[in-house]
């Protein structure tokens, strides 16, 4: 392929994109006031661990190496960056299938991965404008939490992997319907030890030793553990300490397996589709 | 009396069912929510290992409460919470008419259509996590278990009032599936002693959004402590469920039949 056929295709790829995230954010900006609901819930969240901590740490000065300012930055931004990389692909793919609409998808001339990510692209500029930015502002002026990253453009890129990492593990349960039609059940399953294991609910370096020598190794850590720590300065999981360079050079190497793999499995689900649903 | 509970049991029968028709998802979907609910015990018990508690409560006495946490959400979706589900699909569909012309009063039909038999995971789990920790501890008297089962009724009249409470909201807010997660968030409060909120959140808890009675009092109460703070709290209970009711009938009132 010439050069500018490679670019014309890569500037129709985008096209189409912006095209299928402008139409999901306008179906979905229809329910505006569901995404504003985390205005309040966010925050509410946050109130919880701040009591939960705030008792804790009364009698500690420090645990597990954070103090309590790192912990509720650890934990705001956690938060914050869920905003931005929050992912249902498991949840429509499974529709798609079990319904049988997945069969529409096979005649387009595009991958559904690909449309389902411009669908998550335009679905989480929505998150951004009505979750994102009024949450940030509650959690740096009612909470006065510090929020900037250390690294602004190390950070930037270690939430697009996140953001990429989240869509990839979402896309590959809701690849499990294929074989299970109706998958509610493992994607119950996936999605708790995705949360758990990507430190959504405790920063990773509580979890005993040998744990966290098992989570270094699974790819959820990519999805919020490595944003949130790459935003707060420093990396350390099972006793590795790693630079920000090299943390979030080692997600871009994740991100690109899990892709690779997410695409293998994928087409092998795919000769599986019957087009009848169940 | 004896006809509700006849449609209620008949109206059991099909949701079993229903279920049924996916067996194995059934099964494996209690599991994972016994597994899923055990998550707020397992934080509770990561933070315990490091050293830190929660003042005047050992890791035992906490579990206790979160398992009677546990107990309470899983009778309460069990029993009735289904009315939220039922009414947020139907009003979505524009098909709530349906419980509307029944012969029946349209808030007792929302509920018994609403059976959900997923939640025994979660009685399951909330059994198991107040079992295993209080029996770490000093056994409760008779006197105490009474006390529980008393106040327990009172959590479970607080969740009620919740479940109309959010199903009347989705008469106006059509089709806000959300509405779970400001439960949640609401509720999540109610997973932890009172003594680690300030004194003003400890009010607003108890006396204004009564979350503490879902398990802190029914688990003070088992574990012997002081619940003297429950009495005041009777009549809020109470109020909360008269003003639930009262905004059901309203925004049920405003029903248009058009979906969303």
């Amino acid at each position: 392929m010439s050069r500018p056929e490679a670019a014309e295709k890569v500037i129709k790829q985008i096209r189409v994109m912006k095209a299928v995230a402008f139409a999901t954010y306008k179906e979905w900006a229809a329910y505006r006031t569901h995404a504003m609901v985390s205005i309040f819930v966010g925050p509410v969240y946050f109130l919880v661990q701040y009591f939960i901590w705030n008792a804790v740490y009364a009698a500690k000065g420090s645990i597990n190496g954070l103090t309590l300012e790192q912990m509720m930055r650890y934990f705001g931004t956690a938060a914050l960056i869920n905003y931005l990389i929050m992912d249902f692909a498991d949840w429509n793919l499974q529709m798609l299938i079990h319904t049988g609409k997945y069969l529409t998808y096979m005649l387009r001339p595009m991958s559904h991965i690909y449309f389902a990510l411009s669908q998550k692209v335009g679905h989480r500029i929505l998150g951004f404008i009505f979750e994102f930015v009024p949450v940030f502002l509650i959690f740096a002026f009612v909470f006065r939490i510090p929020l900037i990253p250390a690294n602004i453009g190390y950070a930037a890129v270690s939430v697009l992997l996140g953001f990429m990492m989240m869509f990839l593990v979402d896309y590959c349960v809701g690849v499990t319907a294929f074989w299970l039609t109706r998958a509610s059940g493992i994607r119950r399953m996936f999605l708790l030890l995705r949360d758990i294991c990507s430190g959504v609910y405790l920063p990773l370096s509580f979890f005993p030793g040998t744990v966290q020598k098992v989570m270094f190794v699974l790819p959820f850590q990519f999805i919020s553990y490595v944003p949130a720590r790459v935003c707060t300065g420093t990396y350390e999981l099972a006793g590795i300490v790693l630079g920000i360079p090299q943390i979030v050079g080692i997600q871009a190497l994740a991100v690109a397996a899990m892709l690779l793999f997410t695409v293998l499995f994928s087409r092998l689900g795919n000769r599986r589709f019957t087009g009848v649903g169940a | 009396m004896t006809r509700l509970i006849k449609i209620y049991l008949v109206s059991l029968k099909n949701s079993f069912a229903a279920r049924m028709a996916y067996r194995g998802d059934f099964f494996l979907c209690c599991v994972l929510i016994l597994v899923s609910e055990m998550l707020v015990p397992l934080l509770t018990m990561l933070i315990y290992s490091t050293g830190a508690s929660f003042p005047g409560w050992n890791l035992a006495e906490v579990m206790v409460l979160q398992g009677v946490f546990m107990l309470a959400r899983g009778t309460a979706n069990l029993l009735f919470f289904g009315i939220v589900y039922n009414t947020l699909s139907h009003v979505r569909e524009g098909t709530y008419d349906l419980f509307m012309i029944k012969p029946v009063s349209v808030l007792f039909i929302s509920i018994a259509s609403g059976f959900e038999p997923d939640s025994i995971g979660t009685i399951a789990g909330g059994l198991l996590v107040t079992a295993v920790s209080a029996g770490q501890l000093q056994p409760p008297d008779g006197a105490d278990i009474l006390r529980f089962l008393l106040i327990f009724a009172f959590s479970l009249l607080i969740l009620f009032s919740f479940a109309v409470l959010m199903s009347a909201t989705v008469f106006k807010w059509v089709g806000n599936s959300r509405i779970y997660e400001i439960f949640d968030s609401i509720t999540s409060f109610g997973n932890y002693p009172l003594t680690i909120f300030g004194r003003t959140f400890r009010i607003i808890i108890s006396y204004i959004i009564p979350v503490s009675v879902i398990a802190f009092y029914p688990a003070s109460a088992l574990l012997g402590k002081d619940i003297s703070g429950f009495v005041p709290a009777i009549p809020v209970c109470v109020l909360f469920l008269i003003l639930s009711l009262g905004v059901w009938k309203l925004m049920l009132s405003k029903y248009t039949s058009a979906g969303g």
